[in-house]
């Protein structure tokens, strides 16, 4: 739109015709107060402090929801403005209890600032408070009726964020009140939005309440562990007796890909990482068939002694690696590498939830077609095929959502269930549960008698769509991902995604977790490049994976297997017999299924208690920043390099640290170090940042960022918080006939909003909801 | 005329010590005198060791607010925050101390605690007996700083007049 001039405090400013008021100062400087008014969300002009004085307005008018216009004389810094301020906010406090000191939002609430900024400094009003008792809405959410000012933020995003609609207005005038539209509890995703959006203390969410104050913890923005999405989430961490304890996750800074957006599980499902359960001691099993704790060089010792005997006396084959969809791409790299240059293996895989390999395949040698998660958020047109987002990938539905309600972007689903995103789609059709294969065929041409009018109607649409985003879920694999590929690669303007369940199983992909692909997939027989780094033990035969290496434990033909964050035994159901005549290794927090069966257990560090990357299921890589602590455990990345050194292995060659300059900066102390470190960003943009350590992730991410392709980023960005898009676009996948036919090995792990594998089995609150949920949704059927 | 001038010098001064010796004592009899502070007087303002008070049904006054904790410039006040239950109130609002530390051996006595704490709950009393040879006898816990539980309403009575 065309732009307009006016005047603001004797400021000449430019906004395009159609900017609010409000916005337009904003963006020169000029504050308007106001706690209704919320970026994204409709206009509400229920709080009346962001009145100015417009010429030739007869009253004072609301910034919020007046448009700028040609001419305009504003006012916003006079006597008559500073007295409507105070008396607004004197009206806001007529009600609201001064009890700050013990109120969870003290410290960072609108109001108190609002108040010492433009407020009075006493009240006129001599009344009683009204007090009225706190109330539970949900095991997350708590409400403290005098405390709320009535902005109807939190109804809004309930309403028009979440699409929930859990909140509600009762009675009116100043009677009003927030209230759930369920009785008295919520009936929702416990999503936590209106906890963060509250500019005061009304809701309170139950992990954090009275448990300290803000500027008590350091707040460490790193990436959730739970979904493959990979949200920033701002954990507050405090001291505690053994480390560094998280007591909160937000993201009120919105400082990520995510923006605001956090689900239950980044909120509230840190909570695993304080378990008591965790292992805090390397155990090794007795002859007796009992663990007993040892110390960490001796467990580690045994572990070197077995896999060096293995490798020395039965050959490499014999050893099996499974790493892990929740450790950084450092750790899943130095994994696989230790696999095969140091263990002579290639019985290397992870728990696959969906076939990446496949999609890189069919979109070899094209560039940008790996679409963004911010995509979502943009495109005008998308098409949804299969997965659940609400329940599976929250933060895609949300950018979805919001795609819808502001630049009214076309969304078409095809799914075999009634999914929630309905309500927001253009047009949804159902298909059959197997019918995934054959829709994929259908929409590039095939007829099938399967598919009715609704569906032609369908793939219509989507071929008159000039710019469409594709997004399938894991019901597409193999085969039918060409089939989709050769369909959207044929229309003007397409991209795609691949919906992962975990947080870093798009990362384990890339970083060649797969018996027969390097990292980047590339093809485990293709000469030079990566092969020639890793030196002469490395075997060009593909080989197992995770079934397979339990079927050939079962058989007596292998002699180790190590297991690095997953738990292979749960999914697939080994009992303790097939491993009779392995050595299992086990690195986890907790006795999992597989560590029970294990012979050493090793305690180690969960993804908020490391620094490092990972890469969302849309290819958006981040930085992982150390938050928490825990006296007892040790990093994968640390356990991986001593493992291999007291092999015999040469270190140097494994991880290419202690180059260029030789000095702590700073960048090792993690949390101590609180703000973002600068001359850490400088020094790393220079690639002078020092790797005095093996155990330093950056000095596995320069060698990552030199020999993965697709993994070019401007590491610049990456370290000061920016996400970084990696086109793993198959530059390094050759003509790969023998893929056509090559199993996927997936398997989806069908998670909700409430559940997380295994890892949510230890998230007490996760748990908590969940039980809540289903409570809620038997009483709604009965 | 010297010796009388010398003698006269020496009676004025004698004078003196004689006038002193028959006016009242002055000196505090520290450590020898009656009460807590075994003879040592204080200004009503006096620094000195803290004390958490009480509010009138006994509750502690402290919500945990950590103000003091704060504005503390020797970072020496450490707490930790719990919730109140209905069976177990320990302060009259939603959230009392769990844990309230405060370490002598870093406290400077400059009172910015005091003036920082909405609820009046800490103050310096008058303890200064605070040296140790032991420097971990000198962070004192809650249970060292907290006034005492009034016995009876009959005795709070008595003690407030």
């Amino acid at each position: 739109m065309a732009d307009v001039t006016l005047t603001v405090d004797g400021k000449t400013i430019t906004a395009p015709a159609g900017t609010l008021l409000l916005e337009a100062c904003r963006k020169v400087g000029i504050e308007i107060p106001a706690f209704c008014y919320y970026p994204g969300l409709s206009l509400q002009a229920a709080c009346r402090m962001c009145l100015v004085r417009i010429e030739k307005m007869p009253k004072l008018q609301t910034a919020c929801t007046t448009q700028v216009t040609e001419g305009m004389i504003v006012a916003t810094d006079t006597d008559e403005i500073h007295q409507a301020r105070k008396a607004m906010l004197e009206l806001v406090l007529a009600n609201h209890p001064l009890d700050c000191p013990v109120c969870d939002a003290g410290g960072e609430c609108e109001l108190q600032d609002m108040t010492f900024k433009y407020g009075a400094g006493g009240s006129q009003f001599v009344e009683i408070k009204n007090h009225r008792e706190e109330q539970q809405w949900s095991p997350v959410v708590f409400f403290d009726r005098p405390r709320c000012i009535l902005c109807y933020r939190c109804v809004r995003v309930c309403n028009e964020g979440m699409d929930v609609a859990a909140l509600g207005i009762q009675q009116r005038n100043s009677g009003s009140v927030i209230a759930p539209n369920d009785q008295t509890q919520l009936d929702c995703e416990q999503c936590g939005m209106c906890i963060d959006i509250c500019p005061v203390g009304a809701l309170t969410s139950d992990t954090y309440r009275y448990k300290t104050r803000p500027w008590e913890m350091t707040h460490v923005g790193t990436i959730c562990t739970h979904c493959g999405d990979g949200c920033k989430t701002t954990l507050g961490v405090r001291r505690s007796d053994d480390g560094m304890q998280i007591v909160r996750g937000d993201n009120r800074d919105k400082s990520g890909l995510n923006g605001e957006f956090l689900c239950v599980k980044g909120r509230y499902a840190f909570d695993f990482a304080n378990n008591e359960e965790r292992l805090t001691q390397p155990l090794v099993r007795q002859p007796n068939g009992e663990f007993a704790p040892v110390t960490w060089e001796d467990a580690i010792k045994i572990v070197a002694q077995k896999f060096r005997v293995a490798r020395d006396d039965r050959g490499g084959a014999s050893i099996g690696v499974i790493g892990s969809t929740r450790n950084t791409n450092e750790e899943a790299y130095l994994l696989q590498k230790v696999a095969r240059s140091a263990f002579g293996t290639n019985n290397i895989d992870h728990h696959r939830t969906t076939d990446y390999v496949a999609l890189t395949r069919a979109l070899a040698g094209k560039k940008h077609r790996m679409a963004s998660i911010a995509d979502a958020g943009s495109a005008p047109a998308i098409f949804v095929l299969g997965n659940d987002p609400t329940e599976q990938h929250p933060l895609l539905a949300w950018n979805l959502r919001t795609n819808v309600r502001h630049n009214s972007a076309r969304i078409y689903l095809a799914n075999h269930r009634d999914i929630k995103l309905q309500r927001q789609a253009k047009s949804s059709i159902q298909i059959p549960a197997d019918g995934y294969a054959a829709f994929a065929r259908f929409l590039g041409g095939e007829e099938n008698s399967v598919f009715g009018e609704d569906a032609k109607a369908l793939r219509d649409a989507l071929r008159n769509e000039p710019s469409l985003l594709i997004v399938f879920g894991s019901e597409l694999r193999g085969s039918a991902i060409d089939a989709l590929a050769e369909f959207g690669l044929s229309l003007p303007d397409t991209k795609f995604a691949c919906l992962g369940d975990y947080v870093n199983s798009r990362g384990a992909a890339d970083m060649g977790l797969y018996p027969d692909l390097l990292p980047g997939y590339v093809p485990i027989e293709q000469e030079g490049g990566l092969r020639a780094e890793y030196g002469g033990r490395m075997s060009q035969q593909a080989g197992l994976d995770v079934a397979q290496m339990f079927e050939a434990a079962a058989r007596n033909e292998l002699a180790v297997l190590y297991v690095v964050g997953d738990d292979p035994a749960e999914r697939l159901g080994v009992d303790a017999d097939a491993l009779r005549n392995t050595f299992v290794v086990v690195q986890d927090m907790f006795m999992t299924a597989t560590a029970k069966l294990a012979d050493v257990v090793l305690p180690t560090s969960n993804l908020y208690e490391k620094s490092g990357t990972v890469t969302n299921t849309f290819g958006d890589l981040q930085l992982v920043k150390k938050a928490a602590d825990r006296a007892g455990v040790r990093s994968d990345l640390e356990l991986i390099v001593r493992i291999a050194d007291t092999m015999g292995e040469d270190v140097h060659a494994l991880v290419p640290f202690g180059k260029g300059v030789r000095a702590d900066m700073g960048q090792s102390r993690g949390v101590q170090s609180g703000e973002a470190d600068r001359h850490g960003i400088w020094l790393a943009a220079h690639n002078l940042e020092p790797k005095l350590s093996p155990f330093d992730p950056n000095a596995v991410l320069d060698e990552i960022q030199r020999l993965v392709p697709g993994y070019n980023f401007d590491r610049m960005e990456l370290l000061a918080g920016t996400s970084q898009h990696v086109d793993a676009d198959g530059s390094g996948v050759m003509e790969i006939s023998r893929f056509a036919n090559r199993p996927d090995g997936a398997m989806p792990s069908a998670d909700t909003l409430f559940t997380s594998g295994t890892l949510g089995h230890y998230s007490e609150k996760l748990n908590e909801v969940e039980t809540f949920q289903a409570k809620k949704s038997m009483v709604a059927a009965d | 005329m010297s010796i009388v001038r010398d003698l006269a010098a020496v009676a004025k001064g004698m004078s003196v010590t004689f006038g002193e010796i028959f006016q009242p004592t002055e000196v505090e009899n520290y450590p020898d005198g009656p009460g807590p502070f075994r003879g040592a007087k204080f200004e009503e303002r006096y620094r000195g060791r803290h004390v958490l008070q009480r509010d009138e049904n006994g509750l502690e006054k402290c919500v945990a607010c950590f103000l003091c904790a704060a504005a503390c410039p020797s970072n020496c006040i450490h707490i930790e925050a719990a919730e109140n239950t209905a069976e177990q109130r320990i302060s009259s609002a939603e959230r009392y101390a769990k844990v309230y530390n405060i370490d002598y051996n870093r406290c400077i006595f400059c009172g910015y605690c005091v003036e920082a704490c909405p609820t009046d709950a800490i103050t310096h009393g008058h303890g200064f007996e605070l040296s140790s040879l032991n420097t971990t006898s000198l962070v004192m816990r809650k249970e060292d700083l907290l006034a005492p539980m009034p016995d009876s309403p009959a005795k709070l009575e008595s003690s407030t007049q």
